[in-house]
């Protein structure tokens, strides 16, 4: 049985999140000491920045539940109102689903994000290598990286941007192609510009440039990104060799006007320009939309395609739970006739002596046989047995993938004297 | 018993329709994955016409004798073949959906022909004849590609300028990619609608003696050489880029396209082969 303890940014503040982290990080030996307590047979260890949980293989799944919690209650010195309102815990289906919705990043901050997969990897690469995993997890685990790789390529959950500086990289990409080459001019040194212009170096932008009305701050940010600083009133030249314009001051008035666009058009021979304005109050007069070439986006333009990009990912979601349902049910069956797998070894094993023993009775009558023939009867011998045994085996995989399989189980050992 | 020439051109016809419904199919489902099977399907398509023309020119004793067939197909064969050598440069796949509807068109044209029945009168047959029609179908098939270009860029600027990129939006190439196929094929399309030109007038010359002839298909010839040449002016020397290319390209092309419709219907002229 699946059992999954464990709580995230939904359930726990960062507080909370915090204590429980900084407490079982503490322990050195920690999956060591998970694996010790009684009932738990394998177990995972997984904990980002938003959420922490224990994924174990159980033989009593409401001993173990109820352990797990004791001992992240205790590691975290959580008191018994946070235990009861952060925690939580799930066992078999509800278990396998929330870790696939995990590893898919549907229960993520920012759904859609891909950093998550890597983390769960990591998880289970470091249990694996303490070997506190087994068959159980090890399958599960596949099934979930399998699962997270089919809910990004089927569904679009990870398709758009879904912060304002990756919405106008992608911008800039639908603008220019490749952003290779580019050149980006930055006015001001405002976080959300510096951000918007890591993007942009991260996707090929080169030659920087820092306009600001400080100087000194000017050279700061040009000197981290490689870049060139100016002064404003040095930014008509900037704007005419510029392909990408971040701005992003803290000025009243408009510092970029729709003429100074118009003016710069020329000694720019015509090429495209986009003007990304973060600034509130705005610093680019709206006018220069109205430019051919030219394209101008606000931080509300930018902020609507964030919005409505968030509404298409969890529009993908639905499509995403589903793919995690079929999931889901594949691995629960694959779990439940797991269960009957030692009886139907044991079953077989049984039978192979018997024929075995019955083989070595026969020796005497069967010596006076022609070559081969003692092969066809022991041929013979098996396909019998193997044709007798079928039905027992594959009803006991059936009814334990419906139902709860330990009655036939029961039935079997007892009909054919397994256990004496 | 049907010839390797007609397989080979009845295939080419099912990769260009299918192609064709993919492309259509990738705008309607605005997914890109199918106008990327579609370019491969279209390349196939390439590949069978290529073989199909060169099975007519080694059957038909060399490229002097084409039907009016093979010249169809070769108008599709050079616009397909530009188009998907432009897909190593550009990342521009959904142009197909502009492109392949054309190709189409022309090999369901080209079909309705008989391969063995030249238009092209006998006694004019040479291969002079033939390089003034490659080069002049390849010249005007360009600028079909570099139209096609500018419709897309037309509908992504609108997009961008009403900030509603959307899906139709991403699925649309950039718009730096598409101005860059208006100015390759403006750049590539002069010089070989030139030398068509060119290969004309010098056979005019040498067949009826004189470099010019009040033919309307020539007169709309020039008209379009002498436009073609001006935006490729207007594109190198005072640096037209963007909207404006493209607006003037899509303008420029139905304007031809109705013209020559109408010299084809409405006037008697030499040209009426093709």
């Amino acid at each position: 049985m699946i059992v999954l303890v464990g709580l995230n940014h939904k359930t726990a503040s960062l507080s909370v999140r915090e204590k429980l982290f900084a407490g079982c990080e503490g322990k050195t030996n920690l999956l060591g000491e998970l694996s010790a307590i009684d009932g738990v047979l394998e177990i995972l260890y997984l904990s980002t920045c938003n959420r922490l949980e224990l994924v174990a293989a159980a033989e009593d799944a409401p001993q173990v539940l109820a352990a797990l919690r004791f001992f992240l209650v205790h590691s975290g010195n959580l008191t018994e109102r946070e235990a009861a309102t952060c925690l939580y815990g799930y066992r078999d289906e509800e278990a396998i689903r929330h870790l696939f919705r995990v590893a898919s990043s549907l229960d993520s901050l920012v759904m859609g994000e891909a950093q998550i997969l890597g983390q769960v990897k990591e998880a289970f690469r470091q249990a694996l290598a303490g070997n506190f995993t087994g068959i159980a997890l090890n399958r599960l685990m596949h099934r979930a990286f399998r699962t997270a790789k089919r809910v990004r390529t089927e569904t679009g959950i990870a398709a758009n941007p879904v912060s304002v500086s990756f919405a106008a990289v992608e911008l800039a990409k639908k603008i220019f192609g490749t952003l290779a080459g580019k050149k980006v001019l930055v006015i001001g040194a405002g976080e959300m510009a510096e951000l918007t212009l890591t993007h942009l170096i991260g996707n090929g932008a080169e030659e920087i440039t820092v306009a600001n009305r400080t100087f000194l701050q000017a050279s700061a940010l040009a000197e981290k990104y490689h870049g060139n600083a100016i002064g404003l009133a040095n930014l008509t030249g900037a704007l005419s060799d510029a392909d990408i314009v971040i701005s992003s001051t803290g000025a009243p008035e408009y510092i970029v006007t729709a003429e100074m666009v118009r003016q710069c058009l020329r000694k720019r021979k015509n090429r495209l320009l986009f003007l990304i304005d973060i600034a509130v109050p705005r610093d680019i007069d709206p006018a220069a939309d109205d430019i051919s070439n030219v394209y101008l986006y606000n931080i509300d333009n930018l902020q609507d395609i964030v919005d409505e990009n968030i509404k298409n990912r969890h529009r993908e979601a639905l499509k995403a739970e589903q793919i995690i349902e079929e999931e889901v049910a594949q691995y629960s069956k694959w779990l439940k006739e797991l269960k009957v797998v030692p009886t139907i070894v044991s079953l077989r094993s049984k039978a192979e002596s018997i024929v075995r023993m019955e083989m070595i009775k026969a020796q005497g009558w069967m010596a006076k046989f022609e070559n081969g023939d003692r092969e066809k009867v022991e041929a013979l011998v098996n396909g019998i047995v193997n044709k007798i045994l079928h039905a027992p085996v594959v009803v006991m995989k059936e009814e334990s993938s419906e139902f709860n399989s330990q009655d036939i189980v029961a039935a079997v050992r007892q009909l054919f004297r397994l256990d004496d | 018993m049907i010839s390797p020439e007609k397989i080979m051109f009845t295939l080419a016809l099912g990769c260009c329709g299918l192609a064709a419904a993919g492309y259509l199919l990738s705008l309607l489902v605005k997914k890109v994955a199918l106008a990327k099977a579609s370019t491969w399907i279209l390349a196939a398509g390439f590949l069978f016409l290529t073989l199909n023309l060169t099975g007519a020119a080694v059957n038909s004793g060399g490229w002097v004798n084409f039907g009016s067939r093979h010249f169809l197909s070769v108008y599709a064969w050079a616009i397909s073949g530009i188009y998907l050598g432009l897909q190593f440069k550009t990342k521009t796949r959904i142009l197909g959906a502009f492109i392949a509807p054309f190709i189409l068109l022309f090999l369901i044209t080209a079909a309705g022909q008989g391969s063995e029945k030249s238009l092209v009168p006998t006694a004019w047959q040479g291969w002079f004849m033939t390089f003034h029609l490659v080069l002049a179908i390849t010249g005007e098939a360009i600028f079909v590609l570099v139209s096609c270009a500018g419709a897309m860029f037309i509908i992504q600027n609108s997009l961008l300028k009403h900030k509603k990129l959307g899906s139709m939006g991403r699925l649309l190439p950039s718009l730096g990619d598409l101005d860059r196929i208006n100015h390759l094929g403006l750049l590539w399309g002069f010089p070989l609608l030139t030398l068509g030109m060119i290969c004309g007038a010098v056979y005019a010359a040498s067949f009826w003696n004189h470099l010019w002839t009040a033919d309307p298909k020539v007169i709309w010839a020039f008209a379009v050489w002498v436009i073609y040449g001006f935006l490729l002016h207007q594109r190198l020397a005072i640096n037209w880029k963007g909207l404006r290319m493209a607006v003037l390209s899509c303008a420029v092309f139905v304007l031809f396209l109705l013209s020559a419709l109408l010299i084809r219907f409405c006037f008697s002229t030499v040209h009426k082969f093709i």
